[in-house]
């Protein structure tokens, strides 16, 4: 009882790294109707940007924040320079384009900074907190990243709730057209969308870097991890994508707990597959797409 | 491809003629190039092989897949176990030969991809695609799983049943790798040792799979476990570098035996004449590119007629507009997951010939990269074309080794020498997204449209 | 109030069927018949629902209540690719063709259920295919030739004149030799030479096939059609001959202010 306890405790906080980058894919799912699959690489890129920072000035928080900005910008750029223009065009052009920036992000990393590994100091300790006289599985930095990650999930409830700006937003996603009736500014509260969701991929991107390490591709796996979350939440929802994405983190720290680490990935495609299998409708349903 | 129709004869003696000509030209040019060409044109019609299958998947049936790599791995594995462990024919109870490896490799990708592609056809674009995606990251992870079947991280070694295609099991070297990669020879006196070599601690920079991974020189192991509880790539993608860059080519490991795809590909190669260099005129790379050639032109016959068939059309069809379809007569899930079928029939053979290029198998040859290697090609190429797999082919073979001659050249940072090639490859996947959706034969043809009427 | 006419043996029938989409009542308890070899017509203003029992018949939608019946047998769990093998072609709103294939492949495609080279046999390219190919083209070109669009055949639908993508998607509901035609607005947007033409060849079809046939402009109606239905916001409102119909009160208050009349 106590492993699963552990094991449980140990996924908490990589589940609130999952969250926050499956609450990225969704942002921009709710704003554009496209999968973001370059997010984990503009996370990766603004981790680097997070990591030159922290080399010259020693500060953990200015190089978060100096993430972020990279995020925001980059988020925009994505989405001005590729996604705007791509969407109508094909099908399937938005789901390559977003390939072909992820790996272009990830070459254009390997050129700046080297293909080697490098590690990101936490700025609070990562080892296990000592407590009635055992060390449990966790630390005062999962302290922070599961602080992190509940505020920015309170931050971003009150901009969609209490904002013109969110509202805004959120009027877009839901209903383009009567949107802009009623006078939204569309493109612009679509932009948002990936600025947003860039921010909040930065910041997961320097919250998982101490655990994961840096690497133009260190990310991946999270890919797949976040967008597991993410469609199980319903891509729709930043709730589902916050409640799926701390699930999937505790399911992969029990299963790597009991088997394997290397189980992990084998176990977020069958999670996957078993969400895509069990709802036909729900989220695919493609009868009612187009009109007959 | 306009004219073909003016040719006389049935579709039957129109596409073989052409499979078999273009067969009878690269054959010579294998035997009068260097072996580093040699081995070039080898990895070209390996990638040709998989991307035929792409450009019915991607390109006629508008299913964005990143799991042909993983498809690709499963004929590899195939291939492998199947040559390591039997020594006859299940049931047929025939001796074994590297030729039932390949079918096998072919029934296993066949399987596998009606059990992806019949979930996959359910799945609209993205979901299709981040579904993929977890193929492509957790197959080769299953490798990792079964070391004792698999080899685990550092895979199978296989050797080439070089010259006189000795695909007898009993010649095969059939212990696993467990030794590492110290039992692996180091020595590969035909290729290209200048090349940047891509050790252990300085891992594969990028994600794509190079040729530089392919031909660096030095292996040494890779560190495997990275103390974290996400796992990191380094885990699937530690391999790339190393153990596949060794190309053992000693002659003494290889067999001797009868008739086989080794003589027949070679086209009726003497057998008795060995050689240490070069057997029945035929170096290692050669040989190596004779088979793959040879694969990759009996599977283009096949694509060919299929994406000239009725099936074809259908595969267009049903992306289209499957309402239309449907209403139609078609079975639109039908369509796709035929789709997925035949493309991992593609990938899985194309896995089963990087097998023998690698004389190697293991989760690091056939990661994300290879995958997404796959999918640069074909859009770049073309997406609904078979020449276009042809010429995305040949992009990805030709583009990093002009990439490293300029580098030699201009005396670049081995950094952007590393990853110009991949930084190219996403960039131009943009750009041709964005200005030319049918990629290289996709333009072309739009500009010479007015010119030739497409005509069947 | 439920119009139910005195058919004994309708070809084609919906019965008592009750559709709801995304918490809307679509279809309220329509009975429809459809009897051979005539041409019925099925009308009502924009929004009606009629699109939907043609989705409904042909298996895209499926009833929340009530049955479709063929020849008599309840047709339960109908695949859309289905219904050409039984010998009913449906025809789009709007066009619905291929647009990556030419208008020739796009007719073939309506032959698709009688196609019998399987994929190992094209993969092949076995000489069999070869002729079936060329077997289904003569078919196809047959049609097209009666709808006056085979100098067409090598076009793409987008170099194609509206008018002339309605006949090829005509052709291509033709080509499979349908015993039942369920056309959806095959004049929207057509002149009126081209719709004299449509009305000649509709009564050039009967009573060798039965005709539903949903439409707005009314002179087609009620020029072509033996019989009409006519359904209001998802409901029979009333049914009968050209005549009867056009002479009822109810009709002419669904319609009233409504520009699709
Ligand atoms: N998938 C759907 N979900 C919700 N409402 C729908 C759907 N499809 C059609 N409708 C609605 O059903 C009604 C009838 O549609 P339709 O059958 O297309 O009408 P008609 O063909 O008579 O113009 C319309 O109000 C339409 O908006
Ligand atoms: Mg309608």
């Amino acid at each position: 009882m106590t492993t699963f306890i552990d094991y449980l405790l140990g996924g908490v906080s990589s589940g609130a790294i999952i969250a926050l980058m499956a609450l990225a894919i969704v942002l921009i799912w709710r704003s554009t109707r496209v999968v973001n699959f370059a997010q984990v690489g503009q996370a990766m890129f603004t981790t680097y940007v997070a990591l030159t920072v922290r080399d010259a000035t020693g500060n953990w928080i200015i190089a978060l924040l100096a993430a972020i900005a990279a995020g925001a910008v980059l988020g925009l750029v994505v989405h001005w320079l590729v996604i705007r223009p791509v969407k109508r065009v094909d099908t399937s052009g938005a789901i390559i384009a977003t390939f072909g920036v992820l790996i272009s992000l990830q070459a254009l990393a390997g050129m700046l900074w080297g293909g080697d590994t490098r590690g990101y100091a936490p700025p609070v300790s990562n080892d296990g907190i000592q407590l009635a006289g055992r060390i449990w599985p966790f630390s005062w930095y999962d302290v922070l990243v599961i602080g992190v990650t509940i505020a920015l999930v309170i931050g971003l409830t009150l901009l969609f709730t209490r904002t013109n700006i969110g509202l805004a937003m959120r009027a877009s996603a839901f209903n383009p057209e009567v949107a802009r009736l009623s006078g939204v500014r569309v493109s612009r509260s679509l932009a948002y969308g990936w600025i947003l969701a860039g921010m909040v991929g930065a910041i997961a991107g320097v919250l998982v870097a101490p655990t994961s390490q840096v690497s133009p591709n260190s990310f991946d796996i999270l890919l797949v991890f976040a967008f597991t979350a993410a469609v199980i939440g319903g891509l729709d929802s930043l709730v589902g994508a916050v409640t799926f994405g701390i699930g999937t983190g505790l399911v992969i720290s029990l299963v790597s707990g009991y088997s394997d680490s290397s189980n992990a990935p084998v176990v977020a495609l069958v999670l996957l597959a078993l969400n895509l299998l069990l709802k036909p409708d729900g989220v695919f349903g493609h009868h009612h797409s187009r009109a007959v | 491809m306009h004219k073909l129709m003016m040719l006389p004869g049935s579709r039957l003696v129109q596409h073989a003629a052409i499979a078999l000509a273009i067969w009878v030209a690269l054959t010579r040019l294998n035997q009068s190039v260097d072996p580093l060409l040699s081995y070039y044109l080898a990895l070209v019609g390996m990638y040709a092989t998989a991307m035929f299958g792409m450009t019915i998947l991607v390109g006629l049936s508008g299913q964005v897949s990143l799991g042909n790599g993983a498809l690709m791995a499963v004929g590899g594995y195939a291939f492998a176990l199947t040559s390591l462990n039997w020594k006859t024919v299940p049931i047929l109870g025939l001796p074994w030969n590297a030729v039932w490896s390949v079918v096998f490799a072919g029934i296993f990708g066949i399987l596998v991809g009606l059990v992806i592609g019949g979930l996959a056809a359910r799945l609209k674009g993205p979901y299709l695609a981040g579904l993929t995606l977890g193929v492509a990251v957790g197959v080769p992870a299953i490798a990792n799983r079964f070391p004792g079947l698999f080899g685990g991280e550092n895979g199978l070694m296989l050797t080439v049943p070089y010259p006189q295609g000795g695909y007898d099991a009993s010649a095969v070297d059939t212990g696993p790798a467990d030794t590492g990669a110290d039992a692996i020879p180091t020595e590969a006196p035909d290729l290209p040792t200048e090349q940047a070599p891509i050790g252990g601690e300085s891992l594969a920079p990028s994600d794509l799979l190079t040729v530089d991974d392919l031909g660096g020189a030095v292996s040494s192991a890779a560190p495997s476990v990275a103390p974290s509880d996400l796992i990191t790539p380094d885990d699937l993608m530690g391999a790339t570098g190393a153990p596949i860059a060794s190309m053992p080519a000693e002659p003494s490991a290889l067999a001797s035996a009868g008739t086989d795809l080794g003589s027949t590909a070679s086209g009726g190669v003497d057998a008795g004449s060995v050689d240490v260099s070069a057997v029945g005129g035929l170096i290692l790379e050669q040989w190596q590119a004779t088979l793959s050639i040879t694969m990759a032109c009996i599977m283009g016959f096949v694509a060919l007629n299929l994406v000239r068939s009725r099936q074809g059309r259908t595969w267009q069809a049903v992306r289209d507009d499957s309402i239309a379809a449907a209403v139609s007569g078609i079975n639109p899930s039908r369509s796709k997951v035929s789709a997925f079928v035949v493309s991992s029939l593609f990938a899985a053979l194309a896995g089963a010939v990087f097998a023998q290029l690698l004389t190697y198998v293991g989760p690091g040859a056939y990661g994300l990269g290879l995958s997404l290697s796959l999918l640069v090609g074909i859009v770049l190429g073309g997406r609904a074309s078979l020449l276009g797999a042809i010429i995305g082919a040949v992009l990805l073979v030709w583009l990093p080794v002009v990439v490293d001659r300029l580098s030699a050249d201009r005396g670049w940072p081995e950094p952007v020498t590393n990853n110009a090639p991949n930084l190219l490859y996403g960039l131009l996947v943009v750009l041709v997204v964005l200005l030319a959706p049918g990629g290289i034969t996709g333009t072309i043809r739009q500009s010479l449209a007015p010119v030739l009427r497409r005509r069947d | 109030m439920k119009y139910v006419l005195p058919l004994t043996h309708p070809l084609l029938q919906t019965v008592d069927v009750s559709v709801k989409l995304s918490g809307l009542q679509i279809l309220d308890n329509v009975s429809i018949g459809v009897p051979e070899g005539v041409v019925t017509g099925l009308i009502g203003p924009n929004g009606a629902g009629k699109t939907t029992v043609f989705n409904v018949m042909s298996g895209f939608v499926k009833p929340d209540a009530g049955v479709v019946r063929y020849e008599g047998r309840r047709l339960e769990h109908i695949h859309p690719h289905h219904l050409t093998r039984m010998g009913i072609s449906r025809t789009l709103q709007g066009v619905g063709l291929f647009p990556s294939l030419t208008a020739l492949d796009n007719v073939m495609m309506g032959a698709s259920s009688k196609a019998r080279a399987g994929i190992v046999a094209q993969a092949l390219a076995m000489p069999w295919v070869d002729r079936e190919r060329s077997r289904l083209r003569e078919q196809a070109i047959a049609v097209m030739t009666e709808l006056g669009v085979e100098g067409e055949a090598d076009r793409f639908p987008s170099e194609l004149p509206y008018p002339i993508q309605k006949r090829v998607a005509l052709a291509r509901a033709l080509v499979s030799d349908p015993k039942v035609l369920l056309m959806d607005e095959p004049a929207g947007g057509i002149g009126a030479a081209d719709m004299k033409d449509l009305e000649r060849l509709i009564r050039s079809w009967v009573p060798e096939r039965t005709v539903l046939l949903v439409e707005h402009h009314m002179e087609l109606v009620m020029e072509v059609c033996d019989l009409i239905w006519v359904l209001d916001a998802g409901k029979v409102i009333a049914a009968g001959t050209p005549e009867q119909v056009r002479n009822d009160p109810a009709v002419l208050a669904a319609y009233l202010g409504d520009e699709g009349a």
